[in-house]
């Protein structure tokens, strides 16, 4: 590759055809472009005039450079250009290929993939021997043909940890092992690693190294806590430097069940500083669904923290039998047990009834001997369902008959009359302590303070499967807690209380940690290392290098400790483990665990990826060579006049105008918006928008008509009238909404629907004009009735039926026998009157309907007739001469009427009471 | 439809698609050409047209006593029942003359400079039947030459007229038809005059033979007369068969202005010579002022 100016060429002799431009200046100079075309009758006037100058035409300058430009361009992007040229090494002999293959590489695997390639290719075309060494999990090296690599790569994705001592002993044994020189080429993740210089020794032993790391920090995602009523998410970046603001999503399931983001953060990293905070506070709901958190746009295994119940607070209801009394706090059976829970999870109080519908994961029954039969059955199936039922004995338990004879689908054990006392005034012997925990329950590994002596308990009957149900019991082997599985849930018997009359046990630490390890509290802070001893843990979804989860195949299990202690490795990968009914997340980062960047010794050469790229601009200029061809062509097309400047200038305003409309409606949307309080200040007639400009325009005018005949006839002054958006309007400002149907009319949403049949039922009205009378009966033939069938199927309307003649409208203001608009006499539709309305006598009405009618249906274009400009002129022609004006006035007057009926309701109607009331009068 | 696009999908349609769609052309032309030259004819005020003696007419003259020879029938009965003496009603001599017109049909009418201008020939059609309304208004005989339309009066004739001006000629430059002329009539010639000159001077020289005397009206585009064009230009008559190129089209604008006047004085030259009067429009200036020219040019005696 020859270099000038920087500038590599792949093939620089086709440079020489720059030479040929100045050529093609004086050729291209003396062809003119073509004459224009001008149709001219009377030219047969200008036959045989000669031109006098005998100037030959010449091309324009401009035009001549624009082509020169293109050729050059063209020329130059052939002899193909490299900015930046990759520099040949010139390395000889096999190359080992080391990789870290950790999660910090994840988001630039792509990058590496396609530089590891060209370095495959490149050893491929040199005939060296390649082996590939990853140090996540390393292999004996294997020198093989560099094609067979590249088609290795796609299976060596990076691992969701980071090489640990183990896995660089095991590297540096088989470089030890490895016959013979080769030289390095590493891959750095650009985290740090305990024995990094030991493997640079043994490789530097067989040949020279060379390391490629990424400039940018590699980001991390510490376990979100839960502290305060807010997560709090911490993240980590191994180089400090430049402020850095990072997203960090909170990903769960929806309540459809689909993996979305439920909420996000801003951490914002100081220059200074390598770690950053956030806060964010969720409803416990949606807390409760959070899966995991990930910071955006960052594809790595350490970028993901996934969560367990630690987050989740679970819902306990205490229920006891006693009515609360205020004055004794510390003797109500719920105290000790509220203190306990009230920091790590969401209590709930109240009646069973009221508690078992919001589906608790908890309920506790301190002292509760019976429950109502139905109470009781529920209480059965909500175990059945997974519940636990937890239950503490008391006064009220030992002295009923509950579980005495017969085993109780919600009483672990049977029980014996009265329990016992042991070490009170009148008893003998000493309060009785804890024996220490069997292995196998849930509360094995605790530790039993000394102070917790037992002084009363409920006595279980001796029974055969009583040995089983005993979780804990006291040194004298009777049972303290009970267990057993009821469907999928169980049952839980503490034979104490839940205060400190019968023992002290509520009063110490044991308490707290034996509810923990119930699952009844979730812990709100990690659990330690020795807290899970004795306990195995089974992965059931682990995280690739990606961070994205995958099923966690046939992986063995974990013992507790190592799962909290032990670092991330292949046998331990991060993911999300199982015991029992407790979840773990093991994350890739821990709490403590801090990135650090590489360092390098000094002998070894570090290069940056984003130095070593090389950017051909061979596309680039013959792309500029194309672009200044086609300016040529529209150039050549004006000059020679086939293409005019008029129609060149008609579509560049064309292509202006299109792309400021396509901006403009936003803007001019926000001009003609008017507040809510300007809506609300006045009454406002209001018309639903169609999509069609002359039919909102016609609306709109003959609204203003209309709210000008209603200023000066009547009370009623309504403002200048609004066009509504169903999809982004309110409608609750408006009484009554004027509705043109068109065919351009687009469905609204089953929002705006679900918003219009609110707007319905709460007593606005709609007047459905279909403005064809003169062609179709109202919902008979035309289009604009086939389109307001359509319109109208999801809205709640009554029963209709054409408007008889004792209807309120024709009375409201005037009295009216038609309704014409623009057209005289279409059907008119409104809610139908009610079955039972009956002619009262001596009165021409019926006893109609009370209520407005919600939808008024007709095709008699009244807008147009109601329309006016802006100096009251009507706009529209109506019928012919005088019985056309009378016509319009009448059109007037029903809209008079029908916003006396919106406003007023139907009062007229109330005149059939009249003769009732003269009648009254009279006596 | 425009009309560009029903030709050009007329042979698509079959014959009787053809003449549905030809007859739907004629008539998408006719009524607005009507109407035009019948307002334009409406704002022009008639003369009386009165021979001031009494012959055959509509209007009511004199009475005289009945003579010798004359009919009984022809006694006004209700003059003489006033007296012993019987009269007879006689009218106004109503003389109607004879007008031939010509308006040039050829493709080099079919031009407009600008979108915004009617075509030439457009505007002789409707200078052309706008005169032709007032003539048949006035009670004179109006015709086309060439024998295609023989001079007849009546609002019918107007109509017939405006149906002969949708058939444009295929010619480029069409000369002036000078058959069928009724002797000592009238005649309104109106083109653009810019074909060859030897066919109009024969053409005139015989009219004037047969003793007709008349108007010619030169119809003429602003382009025409101002010769706004520079650089280099292809001239090319409307059917492209008459080419004339330069390289600075600018340089043969003054040139060109004196072989138009040149032309012009050659008309002039020759219509004096024929005892005719010739007259300029351009097709930029109002309709109204070249039909009031028309009028008063027709209305003098010759």
């Amino acid at each position: 590759m020859t270099l000038i100016a920087g500038i590599g060429f792949t093939s620089p002799w086709l440079l020489l055809g720059l030479l040929v431009l100045p050529l093609l200046w004086l050729l291209l100079r003396a062809i003119p472009p073509a004459p224009k075309r001008q149709p001219f009758p009377a030219v047969t006037l200008l036959l045989g005039l000669r031109d006098d100058e005998s100037l030959s035409d010449r091309t324009p300058w401009w035009l001549l450079l624009l082509r020169m430009l293109a050729v050059a361009a063209a020329i130059i992007g052939l002899s193909g250009p490299v900015l930046n040229p990759a520099q040949d090494y010139g390395g000889r002999g096999p190359l080992l290929i080391v990789l870290d293959s950790s999660w910090a590489g994840a988001p630039r695997w792509d990058q590496n993939r396609t530089q590891i390639e060209a370095e495959l290719s490149e050893a491929g075309r040199a005939g060296r021997p390649v082996a590939l060494l990853r140090l996540t999990a390393p292999e004996p090296l294997q020198f093989l043909s560099a094609p067979q690599w590249t088609r290795q790569l796609a299976g060596m994705p990076p691992h969701p940890w980071t090489p640990g001592p183990a896995q660089l002993a095991q590297a540096q044994t088989m470089i030890a092992a490895t016959e013979g020189g080769f030289d390095t080429l590493w891959l750095s993740d650009g985290l740090a690693m305990e024995g990094r210089a030991d493997l640079v020794a043994a490789l530097s032993d067989h040949g020279e190294i060379e390391v490629y790391e990424s400039a940018t920090p590699t980001l991390g995602l510490l376990p979100a806590t839960y502290d305060d009523g807010a997560i709090v998410l911490r993240a980590q970046r191994s180089t400090s430097g430049l402020p850095q603001d990072i997203t960090v999503q909170a990903v769960g399931p929806d309540p459809a069940g689909v993996e979305r983001a439920l909420a996000a953060a801003t951490l914002a990293f100081d220059a200074n500083s390598t770690h950053a905070e956030g806060r964010l506070t969720l409803p416990m709901e949606l807390r409760a669904r959070i899966s995991r958190f990930e910071i955006l746009n960052s594809r790595s295994a350490g970028a993901v923290s996934l969560t367990d119940d630690r987050l989740r607070r679970r819902e306990v209801a205490l229920i006891s039998a006693q009515s609360s009394n205020e004055g004794l706090a510390l003797l109500s059976p719920l105290h000790y047990l509220r203190q306990a829970l009230i920091p790590s999870t969401e209590l709930l109080e109240g009646a069973l009834t009221d508690l078992l519908p919001a589906n608790p994961d908890v309920v506790i029954l301190a002292d509760v001997a019976r429950l109502a039969p139905d109470q009781e059955a529920a209480l059965v199936d909500w175990v059945e369902q997974g519940g636990l039922l937890l239950r503490f004995a008391g006064p009220r338990l030992a002295a009923s008959d509950t579980a005495r004879d017969t085993e109780e689908p919600l009483m672990p054990v049977r029980l014996r009359i009265g329990g016992r006392s042991i070490g009170g005034a009148m008893s003998w012997g000493e309060p009785k302590s804890l024996a220490p925990f069997a292995e196998g329950t849930p509360f094995y590994g605790l530790e039993i303070p000394d102070e917790v002596t037992i002084g009363s308990q409920v006595m279980a009957q001796p029974d055969p499967e009583l040995a089983n149900r005993v979780v804990a019991e006291l040194n004298d082997g009777t049972p303290l807690v009970t267990r057993k599985a009821l469907g999928q849930g169980q049952v839980i018997l503490f034979h104490v209380t839940a205060n400190a009359e019968w023992s002290t046990l509520p009063l110490s630490g044991l308490f707290v940690e034996m509810l923990e390890r119930l699952a009844i509290s979730s812990v709100a802070k990690p659990p330690e290392a020795e807290d899970l001893d004795g306990t195995t843990w089974q992965a059931t979804a682990v995280l690739d290098g990606f961070g994205r989860l995958v099923d966690a195949d046939s992986l063995a299990g974990v013992a507790g400790p190592e799962l909290i202690a032990g670092a991330a490795g292949p046998e331990l990968q991060p993911g999300l483990y199982t015991s029992g009914k407790r979840a773990y997340a093991r994350n890739v980062l821990r709490d403590g665990d801090e990135l650090l960047p590489a360092r390098w010794p000094a002998s070894v050469p570090v290069q940056l990826y984003e130095a070593a790229k090389e950017r051909p601009l061979a596309g680039a200029l013959i792309g500029l060579a194309l672009l200044l061809m086609a300016v040529d062509v529209v150039a050549a097309l004006l000059v020679s006049g086939l293409w005019s400047p008029a129609r060149v200038a008609g579509l560049a305003l064309a292509c202006a105008l299109g792309l400021i409309l396509g901006v403009a409606p936003q803007s001019g949307q926000a001009q003609s918006t008017r507040t809510a309080t300007d809506l609300t200040a006045n009454l406002t007639l209001a018309f639903v928008k169609t999509g069609q400009a002359d039919a909102d325009r016609i609306a709109e005018e003959g609204l203003r008509g209309l709210g000008n005949v209603l200023s000066l006839r009547t009370s009623v002054e309504p403002a200048a009238p609004y066009g509504v958006d169903l999809e982004t309007d309110e409608l609750s400002f408006f009484p009554f909404l004027y509705w043109p149907v068109t065919d351009a009319q687009p469905m609204p949403s089953s929002d705006a629907y679900a918003r219009l049949n609110d707007y319905l039922r709460t007593g606005g009205m709609i007047l459905f004009d279909t403005r064809d009378a003169d062609l179709a009966q109202a919902g008979a033939t035309s289009s604009a009735a086939r389109r307001l069938q359509q319109l109208a199927l999801p809205l709640d309307i009554p029963p209709l039926e054409p408007m008889p003649a004792d209807h309120v409208l024709t009375r409201a203001f005037y009295l009216l026998q038609d309704f014409p608009g623009r057209f005289p006499r279409g059907q008119i539709w409104v809610e139908a009157a009610p079955p039972d309305a009956e002619q009262v006598e001596g009165l021409p009405f019926r006893n109609l309907n009370d209520g407005v009618t919600p939808v008024v249906i007709g095709g008699n274009d009244w807008a147009a007739a109601w329309a006016v400009d802006a100096d009251n002129v009507p706009l529209y022609p109506v019928g012919r001469g005088f019985s056309g004006e009378r016509q319009r006035e009448l059109a007037r007057r029903f809209g008079v009427n029908l916003l006396m009926h919106v406003l007023t309701g139907n009062y007229k109607s109330d005149q059939v009471h009249v003769p009732a009331l003269l009648d009254r009068l009279g006596q | 439809m425009s009309l560009a696009a029903t030709s050009r999908s007329l042979a698509a349609r079959g014959p009787a698609g053809q003449l549905r769609s030809r007859a739907e052309e004629a008539a998408s032309v006719l009524p607005p050409l009507l109407v035009q030259a019948q307002q334009l004819a409406g704002a022009v005020l008639l003369g009386d047209h009165g021979r001031r003696r009494s012959g055959v007419g509509d209007d009511f003259w004199q009475y005289r006593p009945v003579q010798q020879g004359d009919s009984r029938r022809m006694i006004d009965h209700r003059r003489s029942a006033r007296g012993d003496q019987q009269f007879v009603r006689e009218r106004e001599w109503h003389i109607a003359q004879t007008v031939h017109l010509w308006v040039d049909q050829g493709q080099s009418m079919r031009f407009a400079s600008d979108p915004g201008l009617p075509q030439k020939i457009e505007r002789a059609r409707l200078l052309a039947l706008a005169a032709a309304v007032l003539m048949v208004r006035g009670g004179e005989r109006v015709g086309l030459t060439g024998g295609v339309l023989p001079p007849r009066r009546g609002n019918a004739q107007i109509l017939r007229i405006a149906e002969h001006f949708t058939t444009d000629e295929t010619a480029a430059y069409a000369p002036p038809e000078h058959r069928g002329l009724i002797p000592h009539a009238r005649a309104l010639f109106i083109s653009d005059f810019l074909g060859p000159f030897e066919e109009l001077e024969i053409a005139l020289t015989k009219a004037a033979d047969r003793g007709l005397r008349g108007v010619l009206l030169q119809v003429l585009d602003p382009s025409e007369e101002l010769f706004p064009f520079a650089g280099r230009t292809r001239f090319e008559s409307m059917t492209a068969d008459v080419r004339h190129e330069t390289l600075k089209a600018s340089a043969l604008r003054d040139r060109y202005l004196d072989r138009l006047a040149e032309r012009r004085d050659a008309l002039n030259a020759l219509c004096r010579a024929a005892g005719w009067t010739l007259g300029l429009h351009h097709c930029g200036d109002s309709a109204q002022s070249g039909l009031l020219w028309l009028y008063h040019a027709l209305e003098r005696r010759p």
